[in-house]
């Protein structure tokens, strides 16, 4: 009887402290749009966050990622976050991609007290409404313009049309690029604003045609970026420069199309040619893995999941997490990450962003001089 | 040189429009229901054009002879299996099947093309050629416009001189009556169907040469395929065609003399106004519901 009650209590002993070694994974979710129409974006956010995750567990780190789908809606990324927030108890939250969804999400972030790290959206208002659980890890809308027109700026242009989505991130982009051709002294001479996904863009690109401007600015996402510039090669429509705010115009897809996107200029988060620890490498495994090349959205979604899992993973409660985050500085493939207060922002990453150029079907970094490798090429020829 | 620069293009973009509408009309018309899965119908045609030129090297406007009867086998075998058993039913029904189908279609797509974007691109893709006036002219979608309206006049044909098409006609006009008359039918519907699926498929090979291509491409055009056929007096073929081209002329009016983001307030604005004054649209039927 004694040899098996104390068999009994060893049994139970172990069986007790089993799951204290063996601790349940920490739970971190990923709202991404996985599905709707920016689905090809997305799915470069789902493929870096994929491989953190798997870098993360070969270093056996056991994290759990719960991943929803916002198919590009606001309203589905607010009840994805909920989802996470209540019923999977997750303590922070990676997403989601869009603007429009970030700055709903946010908006109920301190609400449930649960850190949302926002990886790529740009709007400026995402970070500048003093919430506490917000966390910005790409550089906001208006560095997109201000890089770019900087590069362009020792070339002197004199007049600028804007063509953009009509979305928040277009419209917040388009928006701080006024400001920054104003104090330039660009002269506006058309402003265009349309729809996204439309076949024909054949009479705002004549618009624009008749108006001369020096630089055509666009701001679009994948294959709207595409269509404008075959349409625009079409109509004749020949700038001394395209600038493209991100998005659609850095994405493998639009490099390979060289007899449209050649020379066209375009503001970038990331490269893999940047001097930041692990980008090249980042640049060669994902090649491999997924046959084409990263754009700066799966860069940026792979440095975002790694800060919160290792964050998550140190402070196992959200608020926690959140003082973890605010406090904490991290160095990878996005280069030196730390969320600071300045300018008006609240938990933002003060990222330098990089100015790049299609030339010879390849992505070269044009700007800003310590990170660039080769010189912009002014004006635009096809 | 704005104006006609602007015509042109909304003719020709309005040519495709035609046609994926015209496929919607005669379905609805023959089997009163309203196909919510048109467009994910245009998306295969999308990728078949697609994979017929990158792997066969098919040109897209040859391989319209391959696409047309796999999808008009396709859409009757839909019909055969599925469609038919919620004609006559609430319309509530025909919707969520439909939707259902399409719903079906896109993540399939979605799992076996992945979300990228796919960019046919053949020699001519960004081509064009200048009428005086520095006006341009796309060339593929000059093409596209002149295999629309060979398509329209062969559906023309086939309507209104063969047997067959005289059949649909009859059943689109009065079904009961129709199958009083000793006319099949069921048959015609899934011959309807077959057609409609087959000018999908053709629309989305001849718009993928200038558009994108991905699981949801083909969402962009059901709902403007739906304004189509109101405006043209749901079930008309012909009202599809015109309601095709005054969209398409619409959009780019408005997108050269207002802004491009107003182009849709100004169709539907249009569409408002010809509905209050011929509820029937363009060319409805006399009495049709």
């Amino acid at each position: 009887m004694k040899h098996l009650f104390l068999a009994l209590t060893a049994a139970l002993t172990i069986f007790t402290t089993l799951p204290a070694q063996g601790a349940a994974p920490v739970k971190i979710g990923f709202i991404n749009s996985i599905t709707g129409k920016e689905a090809q974006i997305g799915e470069n956010l789902t493929n870096g966050a994929t491989m953190a995750i798997d870098d993360l567990k070969a270093r056996n780190i056991d994290v759990e990622m719960i991943r929803e789908d916002d198919g590009g809606d606001p309203k589905n990324a607010l009840a994805a976050y909920e989802k996470l927030v209540t019923r999977d108890r997750v303590i922070g939250v990676v997403g989601p991609y869009t603007s429009a969804c970030a700055n709903v999400v946010a908006s109920r972030a301190d609400q449930y007290q649960v850190p949302l790290l926002v990886p790529a959206a740009a709007k400026e208002e995402i970070t500048m409404k003093g919430y506490r659980n917000v966390f910005r890890l790409n550089a906001p809308a208006d560095v997109y313009s201000n890089v770019l027109l900087k590069s362009i700026a020792p070339f002197r242009p004199g007049t600028i049309a804007y063509i953009y989505a009509a979305n928040d991130f277009g419209v917040s982009t388009v928006k701080t690029a006024q400001v920054n051709a104003s104090t330039m002294g660009l002269k506006e001479v058309a402003n265009e604003k349309y729809q996204q996904g439309q076949p024909d863009y054949r009479a705002t690109l004549a618009k624009v045609k008749a108006a001369q401007p020096d630089l055509v600015f666009l701001v679009s996402y994948d294959a709207d970026a595409i269509l404008l510039m075959r349409q625009a090669k079409e109509i004749g429509l020949t700038p001394k420069a395209f600038l493209g705010a991100g998005a659609g115009y850095t994405t493998a897809q639009f490099a390979q199309l060289q007899d449209i996107s050649s020379m066209v200029i375009s503001a970038t988060q990331w490269t893999d040619d940047v001097n930041w620890p692990g980008a090249a490498d980042f640049g060669v495994r994902y090649r491999a893995r997924f046959g084409k090349d990263p754009s700066y959205h799966a860069a940026c979604a792979y440095e975002a999941v790694r800060i919160m899992a290792l964050s998550a993973l140190k402070a196992r409660d959200s608020k926690v997490l959140r003082s973890a985050l605010t406090a904490g500085s991290w160095n990878g493939i996005m280069g030196p990450v730390r969320f600071a207060s300045y300018g008006g922002y609240t938990n933002q990453n003060n990222h330098p962003m990089l100015v790049q150029q299609l030339q010879a079907g390849r992505y070269e970094t044009v700007y800003p001089a310590q990170f660039s490798k080769k010189k912009l090429i002014y004006p635009y020829r096809r | 040189m704005l104006f006609f620069q602007s015509l042109i293009s909304g003719i020709l973009t309005g040519g495709i429009y035609a046609l994926a509408a015209m496929g919607m009309s005669l379905v609805f018309g023959v089997m009163n229901i309203s196909n919510f899965a048109h467009g994910d119908l245009m998306m295969l045609g999308m990728y078949m054009a697609y994979y017929l030129f990158t792997l066969l090297n098919i040109d897209p406007f040859l391989s319209l002879v391959l696409i047309m009867p796999a999808a008009f086998v396709f859409g009757y075998a839909i019909e055969k299996t599925m469609i038919n058993r919620v004609i006559g039913h609430p319309s509530e029904n025909q919707i969520l099947l439909t939707v259902g189908l399409g719903l079906i279609m896109g993540n399939t797509a979605l799992l076996a093309f992945t979300s990228d974007p796919k960019i046919l691109t053949t020699s001519y893709s960004s081509s064009s050629f200048n009428l005086p006036g520095d006006i341009s002219v796309s060339i593929p979608m000059l093409l596209s416009f002149l295999v629309t309206c060979l398509l329209t006049a062969v559906l023309y044909l086939f309507l209104s001189t063969t047997r067959t098409g005289m059949a649909l006609r009859a059943t689109s006009q009065n079904r009961e009556a129709a199958q009083l008359m000793g006319i099949d039918v069921s048959r015609m519907s899934a011959i309807a169907f077959g057609i409609g699926t087959l000018l999908a498929a053709s629309a989305g090979a001849l718009i993928a040469q200038t558009y994108y291509i991905d699981p949801f491409a083909g969402h962009t055009f059901l709902l403007k395929s739906f304004t189509i056929c109101v405006l043209g007096g749901l079930g008309s073929v012909i009202g599809a065609g015109v309601g095709g081209i005054v969209i398409g002329v619409v959009e780019a009016m408005s997108a050269a003399y207002l802004s491009s983001e107003w182009k849709d307030v100004v169709v539907f604005v249009l569409f408002l106004a010809i509905l209050l004054l011929r509820p029937r649209g363009l060319f409805g039927r006399k009495g049709e519901q």
